[in-house]
């Protein structure tokens, strides 16, 4: 194995770079559908209860080799004035809850009323996640219209859009009364992150698939002709979108531990890749398929937001490059993976480094796949302030970690011009103009550069012997961020090494990496603080998934593409 | 009404930070009522007296004066015992060294109890604290309970005594949901609320960065 090592946080933890992530084999969604096919699990529609007019109940269930998981769905009839994707709406085209085990007509019955309702309503430990999804108007009117008709929709009209529905939240861990994560986190099939909204997420996209279709058949019946059947493979373009504002960006940050143990992984996976002495023909073959394939997606990739559209120009020119490289280069030569990195490095912009960063992962499923078992977190242990830790320990952590920080001129109103706040509509979490607006007094922490730097400046005083807990007892004021430095200090991928409330700061930045994370692609910013993405787009539908297909999925085949 | 602890620990954090308490004893407040709460303590309950005894009144009045003293006491005779208790998890070297550490007058002892958990955790050995009328003891994982119900909603104790290593003769494991009253949710939920901007105009439109509508 070669001495390579990993990348350094104070590289990787910036936020322009995070926000150029890219979905690897360790995102949630194929972690997920690499165990449904490994174990065999069986899908079945157990309900299909829906009038003509698009409202009732399905259900659908996995069976897994120990349990069962079921998605109840609830279609409504949602007059256009009130689709929106923001926490603060009151009423959705459909919404759902994944139940823990076959739901009885009884349980179908209680989460009628409270389903429905999302925020609103309550559930139990019985529901291991709620949510909620809003069509894409025109994509999904263009699909029921044309079907209804007897024809095929536009799969240019499809790759425009690319979902006929998008989640606009996926509850899970307790949120409104449903179980919470401890109480499922030893069953194998979620120890992973995530992997309850991810099944959800997939189960709805196979409920959706039917809606459309009894839609258009219901039209097509009712003026007297039978609609033609959803093409196979048009349907399996078609993925979930996902609309996601500001929400996710304080997750990274109230999860240290949790973020710390995802950019591990990814991070140990590229190390262990880049040490690789020799690559296979088959390795190499792997990389150069996938590439080409992945390649597709950048292509049909489409976003009218000017950052994004920057930064797609920037990835489209790395491959670019990255074909030019590839021409020439021997990837039979010692440590070509190492070499490849190197040379995105030193040659492409963050979009082009991250991909390549992602895809020299796919043909190593044997080196790469374990790390996923590490991406949980338990975060009890690393809860715990260590008071016994002297100052001058904290002082060299501080200046370590958050040097950039310590350096920061706070005083400038430019450094510190935003504030995160909760709204106290629906608890809508907003960032707003610290000097324009009043919202300073509700102040959420996620500002630990700024509070590092506080921290810093509060200890100069105190000598190097002195212990934590005597400091703490007088500063409770600096209790949180000096748990977080601790945190850091063991956890070194735990923490953002950039400004997050400066005027410049893009909070789209964290919502990429979370979403890269669970392996969405098409990021699609609508604004500096919201996102859409597409979900499993291109993924077989549950009874299409075999082992042959569970892992590459996500990159569309190039015959389909040519067609 | 049955709540996750999540629910728990998520409305604790807002309350306690509602209550004038900085974020990071807020986050203590939050751990420590979960923690209650999945041993089968009306946590919440406590912690709502607590914030009201104490509403927005300076932390540095109800901390203990000092760590190294004989007897941790706060200069109004009335110690918080999520401060106490935050300090006493931070002070769990000192614990086991010192082999007990005596507090007085401290407000809703049980409140105080969690903090041990993490200390037991730090340690790798059991911690033992007693009031009056109650002995409880963990090694973090499970618990052990002597005592009056009276001793355990009690208000104040003059003296609680914390000592490690201590034994467990009794253990009960934790569950994974909590019953709390509507009336002690609605406590939180006022403290709670001062944490969240009112709801404006400017802040709809601006604040998340989104338009109000999407029908496309």
């Amino acid at each position: 194995m070669a001495d390579v090592s990993r990348r350094d946080p104070k590289m990787v933890m910036r936020l322009a770079r995070l926000g150029s992530m890219h979905q690897s084999r360790l995102s949630f969604m194929r972690i997920l559908t690499r165990r449904l096919a490994r174990e065999n699990w069986r899908f079945e529609k157990t309900a299909f209860e829906i009038d003509s007019t698009g409202v009732g109940h399905a259900v659908y269930t996995a069976h897994g080799p120990e349990r069962s998981y079921s998605l109840i769905a609830y279609a409504h009839d949602l007059p256009p004035e009130k689709r929106s994707d923001r926490v603060i709406a009151e009423a959705w085209d459909a919404t759902f809850t994944l139940f823990d085990g076959v739901p009885t007509d009884a349980d179908i019955e209680r989460l009628s009323h409270n389903i429905p309702v999302q925020e609103a309503g309550r559930v139990t430990g019985s529901e291991l996640s709620v949510s909620r999804a809003n069509r894409s108007v025109r994509l999904w009117e263009h699909v029921v219209s044309e079907l209804a008709e007897g024809r095929q929709p536009s799969t240019e009209k499809i790759d425009a859009v690319g979902y006929l529905m998008r989640t606009t939240a996926v509850y899970g861990s307790g949120k409104l009364g449903a179980a919470d994560r401890e109480m499922i986190a030893d069953r194998p099939e979620f120890r992973a992150p995530f992997q309850v909204e991810m099944l959800s997420v997939y189960l709805t996209r196979w409920f959706v698939t039917d809606l459309v279709q009894y839609m258009a058949d219901t039209r097509a019946a009712a003026n007297g002709v039978q609609a033609a059947k959803l093409d196979a493979g048009i349907a399996r373009s078609m993925g979930i979108g996902n609309s996601t504002g500001l929400g996710m960006a304080p997750f990274l940050l109230n999860h240290p531990v949790l973020f710390n143990n995802w950019m591990a992984a990814r991070e140990g996976a590229i190390q262990v890749v880049r040490g690789v002495e020799k690559a296979s023909d088959a390795e190499i073959a792997v990389f150069r398929d996938v590439l080409l394939r992945n390649m597709q997606i950048v292509e049909t990739w489409q976003s009218e937001h000017p950052i994004q559209i920057e930064k797609l120009a920037a990835l489209r020119a790395d491959i670019a490059k990255l074909q030019d490289y590839l021409s020439s280069a021997d990837l039979g030569a010692d440590h070509p993976w190492d070499a490849l990195y190197t040379w995105a490095e030193q040659s492409l912009t963050l979009e082009g480094q991250e991909w390549i960063a992602s895809l020299i992962l796919e043909p190593y499923g044997e080196l790469v796949d374990a790390f996923a078992e590490g991406m949980a977190a338990d975060n009890t242990a690393t809860f715990r302030i260590a008071g016994a830790m002297k100052i001058g320990d904290l002082r060299a952590l501080l200046k370590d970690i958050y040097g950039w920080a310590i350096e920061t001129d706070w005083a400038t109103p430019a450094s510190k011009a935003r504030a995160w706040y909760v709204s106290e509509e629906k608890l809508e979490p907003r960032l707003g103009e610290r000097f324009e607006e009043p919202i300073e007094e509700y102040e959420q922490p996620l500002a630990p550069g700024r509070d590092a730097a506080q921290l810093f400046q509060a200890l100069a005083h105190w000598s190097d012997d002195a212990q934590v807990a005597d400091f703490l007892l007088r500063h409770p004021e600096h209790r949180h961020v000096l748990r977080r430095v601790q945190i850091v200090g063991r956890a070194p991928y735990a923490e953002i090494r950039d400004n997050t409330i400066s005027d410049r700061v893009l909070p789209i930045d964290m919502l990429r990496c979370k979403l890269s994370f669970f392996g969405a692609t098409k990021f699609d910013p609508r604004s500096d603080r919201w996102v859409r993405i597409c979900m499993y787009g291109n993924a077989p539908l549950p009874h299409e998934l075999t082992s042959e297909n569970a892992d590459f999925w996500v990159f569309p085949e190039l015959e389909g593409a040519a067609a | 009404m049955s709540h996750s602890l999540n629910e728990i620990e998520a409305m604790s954090k807002r309350a306690a930070r509602g209550a004038g308490l900085s974020w990071g004893l807020a986050e203590e407040a939050a751990k420590g009522t979960r923690w209650l709460a999945a041993f089968g303590f009306s946590g919440a309950e406590l912690l709502a007296d607590l914030l009201e005894m104490n509403d927005r009144i300076p932390s540095i009045d109800v901390s203990p004066v000092s760590l190294s003293a004989e007897i941790w006491h706060a200069p109004t005779r009335r110690m918080s015992p999520l401060i106490a208790g935050a300090s006493l998890s931070d002070c769990a070297v000192r614990l086991m060294d010192r082999g007990s550490i005596t507090m007085e007058n401290v407000s809703l002892p049980l409140l105080a109890v969690p903090f041990m958990g993490g200390a037991a955790l730090r340690l790798g050995v059991p911690v033992a604290a007693e009031w009056q009328g109650a002995r409880l003891a963990t090694d973090g994982r499970q618990i052990c309970v002597q005592a009056t119900p009276e001793a355990l909603e009690t208000r104040h104790a003059d003296k609680m005594v914390f000592s490690a290593p201590a034994e467990m003769t009794g253990r009960r494991e934790p569950v994974l949901r909590a019953e709390v009253s509507e009336a002690d949710w609605s406590r939180l939920s006022a403290f709670a609320h001062r944490t969240f901007a009112p709801a404006t105009e400017e802040s709809r439109l601006r604040g998340a960065g989104a338009g109000l509508s999407d029908n496309d």
